[in-house]
This record gives structure tokens, sequence and C-alpha cells, in this order.
């Protein structure tokens, strides 16, 4: 029997009404697809650990395609803090929005990647995978039908393959669709349309919660080197049994601070909110279609290292706090000559370098928001 | 509102009422009693459009100082960080807009306002400064709209 697949649509924040209109395109859409269960949930990144949505998620056992208005990274790691856990799927979508240039970001970093072990060469993962589509990538419910269909059938071709090396000895596993608690009363599960045999289901969770700021750690980036823990004073971070960097207290987080994401060596701390696509989870340039007004609504002049900005921005949240700043005496480390990285001693020698590095991104969008005027 | 100034944005005439003052990046300011009502004038609401999604970058109520960032617009067209015009406390936000943000669009000089801030009102400006203020500032806006949609 062929394998269900799994294909969560995780709701804009925003009003958006041509984000809805996507969203609920999708999902009328893959009514039509035979082996296909919908779920849709309030935005992933503001459901709590034991929300409804995350439950719901969490009893998917089977390939699950997570379809969100976050960069890929963001959703999966986000799923994987909640252990809902699974190989990184390849998409094609996200292959056919580089650019050269990103192209080549990829390959340095990969390079240098490799060189290092990371947290995720530790952990095994479930046979399974999970497929991160980011509904910013195309404006067509099309697209995102033709590449969860490539999906399936890449899972079910796999899930052959597998059984019959195995001499059928691995049991197929079947996906129940999950039946959310709903304890609030506000959850409503069930089909909303009539359906042909072996069609889609579809289950919406409605929001319930509130929204929510704390950082997430890319596995495949952190090599556990603590810089995070050492730099934020609010009781973020925290370690597992094996010593390994979690987000402990994420609730803990303040609110617009993207400081600790500033200071991690390998850019492995996303904060999907975060206006900046490289902190956002993107290693690409998330080049907005958008006209970007700050300038005229009064933005300054910039002009700090990205450690400077990271220590005046947990000063300002200390304050707040009511606690005395700190500036750059506290958790932050001199760095080893690593150029690619280096961005916590800023002499004047490397502070082109560290910008340049680091803030490639930044230094992108401050262009777009400083043109010659 | 009652008497207005105005301000010719191309063919758009942008008109802000003459009971309130101004920030220079462009929102009105309505002070009672210590307190200042903020909300963006019909300029910036031409320049955004039809506002989508409003963020504030924290709870309120909290010191600011002007031009801190304090959260982020996304509209049809534009999407904008947000500072705050003026130095004070934060009071509140619209907590109405959090869900529905449509009242900047349809009544940007009332129910639509942003935020209440308890500071001075030194810095702002009349009315008719504000004109002056766009009237210089209008050639750079055109410029920041344009040159990013060249790009």
């Amino acid at each position: 029997m062929a394998k269900r697949t799994s294909v969560v649509i995780s709701q804009s924040p925003s009003q958006n009404p041509a984000r809805r209109a996507l969203e609920e395109d999708i999902v009328t859409a893959l009514l039509m697809e035979p082996g296909i269960d919908v779920t849709i949930i309030p935005s992933l990144y503001d459901l709590t650990a034991d929300s409804t949505g995350m439950l719901a998620l969490q009893g998917v056992n089977g390939s699950m395609v997570m379809v969100t208005w976050l960069f890929p990274r963001a959703a999966h790691w986000i799923l994987d803090r909640n252990q809902i856990r699974g190989h990184f799927g390849t998409t094609l979508m996200a292959a056919a929005e580089d650019t050269d240039d990103e192209d080549d970001d990829d390959e340095e970093e990969s390079a240098e990647a490799e060189a290092k072990p990371r947290v995720i060469d530790e952990r095994p993962l479930p046979d399974r995978s999970i497929y991160c589509l980011d509904m910013r990538a195309t404006n067509r419910a099309a697209d995102f039908i033709a590449e969860i269909k490539r999906i399936h059938l890449e899972n079910n071709v796999q899930i052959v393959s597998i059984a019959g090396l195995n001499g059928q000895s691995k049991p197929v596993p079947s996906v129940a669709p999950p039946v959310p608690e709903t304890s609030n009363g506000q959850g409503s599960n069930g089909a909303e349309l009539p359906q042909a045999n072996g069609s889609a289901q579809v289950q919406r969770i409605e929001d319930t919660g509130a929204r929510r700021w704390y950082p997430v750690i890319d596995y495949s980036r952190c090599t556990n080197c603590m810089e995070c823990i050492d730099f934020c004073l609010f009781g973020v971070y925290g370690t597992d049994r094996l010593d390994t960097i979690l987000v402990e207290q994420p609730d803990n987080c303040r609110k617009g601070c993207p400081a600790c994401s500033r200071v991690c060596p390998e850019n492995a701390i996303i904060f999907p909110q975060h206006k900046t696509p490289a902190i956002a989870g993107s290693p690409e340039i998330g080049a907005s279609l958008k006209i970007d007004l700050s300038e005229l609504f009064g933005a300054p002049d910039q002009g700090k290292s990205a450690v400077e900005v990271a220590a005046l921005e947990r000063d300002e949240q200390l304050q707040l706090a009511g606690r005395n700043a700190v500036g750059m005496s506290v958790g932050i480390r001199p760095r080893e000559s690593n150029g690619a990285t280096s961005n916590g001693q800023v002499h004047e020698s490397s502070a082109a370098k560290t910008s340049a590095v680091k803030d490639e991104l930044d230094a992108l969008m401050d262009q777009v928001d400083h043109l010659d005027l | 509102m009652s008497e207005t100034v105005a301000f010719m944005m191309g063919e758009f005439r942008a008109e802000f009422p003459v009971d309130r003052l101004y920030a220079d990046n462009h929102m009105w300011a309505l002070p009672t009693e210590g307190v200042v009502r903020f909300g963006f004038t019909a300029y910036a609401v031409r320049l955004l459009q039809d506002v989508y999604f409003l963020d504030w970058a924290f709870d309120a109520p909290r010191d600011v100082t002007r031009r801190q960032e304090i959260g982020s617009i996304e509209s049809k067209k534009a999407e904008s960080a947000l500072f705050s015009p003026i130095a004070g406390t934060l009071l509140r936000f619209n907590e109405r807009l959090m869900k529905d943000p449509s009242a900047i669009n349809v009544d940007k000089y009332d129910q639509g306002w942003l935020l209440e801030i308890a500071g001075s009102t030194d810095e702002l400006m009349s009315p008719e400064q504000y004109v002056t203020h766009l009237d210089k500032a209008w050639e750079k806006t055109q410029r920041t709209i344009k040159g990013q949609m060249n790009e």
C-alpha cells in the first residue's frame, strides 16, 4: 500500500490577503491529490511545545512536507527542537531560488563546514525526511502542488526500494491522521470537502496562542562551542544530559533581541522573525520585492561590528530588566584568527574583513537603505 | 477633523489636520495631559498603501529614545522598520491594530492611531513646519522609491 504524505500548512501571522489566498489555494488543490493528508496550523514558530498544533505534528510518523512563511532552515530546526525530527528533505524549489552569487557563498561555507564536527553528526535521525517549503518562493499554488507530488512520489519510491533491500523486513509505517486534543474548544478537525477514496484528509487547528520570540539552533551548523550560553545573560540556553547546547527556556528570551545570533561563530542561531535574512535563517539573500521605507521613517545610520551591535542590544535588554549594562566585558570571547567568522575582537585591520563576512547580508540591506541620496 | 493643510505628492493631495503636531518620521502627534498619541500622517499612509501587518519590537510600557527602533510594518507596497518619534516612556500600542491594521488606512487620524508616549513635544513640528519639511524631503522620497524599484 502506498505511503501517505503529510502536508502541513503553517499560516502567516500577517493578515496579508495574498498570503492567505496562497495558503488556501494550496489546501484546495491538495484536496484532489490521493495519498496526501493536510494539516493547517497557526504560524509554526508561535506554537508552544504543548500546543494542540505541535502535538498534532508530533503524531505524524512518516515523511512530512512543511509549508511555511519561514526559511526552510528555520522551520526544520523549530520542528527538531520539538522532537519532530527527520532528515532535511531536499526540495527542488529551494534550489531554484539560488542565484550564482549565493551558490558561491554556499560552497565556501560548506567546504569550511566539513572541517568541524557538528552537533548533528552525533545525532541519529529517524528514517524519514522533513521537507520545508517556503511560501515566499513563488506565489503560484501549482508550483507547490507539483513539488509536493514529486516529494510524495519520491517517498513511495524510496520505501519500495528499502523494503526490497531488506527483504520486506521493514514494515511500511502507516500515517495515522493525528487527532489533536481540543482542550480549548477552538480546535476543529475533519474533512471540509467531500472526498474521493484515498484523497486528502484535512485538519484545521485554530490560532490560540500569542506571538513568540526565541532563538532556534541549527544543529547542522552548531559546533557546541557554548559562546551563546556565555553571552546570553537571560538564561535562555542550557545543556542536555550529553552537555549539548539547547534552547532551554525560550520564553526567557527578550522580544526583538537577536544578539546571541550575532555572536554565534557559525551563524547557527536563527530568529525566524528577524528582518535580516541572515538572522532569520537564510543562507541566501532574501531579496524583498517590497520597497524599504525605513530610511524615510527615521532609520539612523549604522556602522558597528556585529558583536558591538550584539553587546548594545544585550545592554538594552539588561537595563530594561533592571540590571546593569555590561558592555563588551562579559561573555565575549576573543576568537582565533579564523577570519571567516571572527567578529569578537574587532581590530582596525580586521574590521573590514569582519563586517564583510558576517554582515555581508546586512551590508547589502544597508545598501538598499542608503541608496545614493 | 476640520481644518487642514496639504501637500501635493504628485497628483495625490495629502492633508494634515491643524489641530495637532507632527514628527519628521511622518507621524502626527496629539498631546493630551502629558501623553502624546501618535499615528501615521496621510503622507506615510500614501507611501505605505494598504497595511497588512504591524509588529512591535517589545511590550509596552518601556522607555524609548528618539529614533529608537520600535517595530516594523508591512503593507501592500512596502515594508519598513518603525522608530520612536520622540524620547519618553512608550505607554501603550494600539492593540486594535494587532489583529486588523486596516484602521491605519481607513481612519488614520483617529482610530488608526499607533502608540502613546509620555514625553516632551519640544522637537515636534507645527503643521506648517511639517509641510515645509515635506517640501524639502520630497525629492529624497521619490529617489528612495524609484531607486529601489529599478533594482
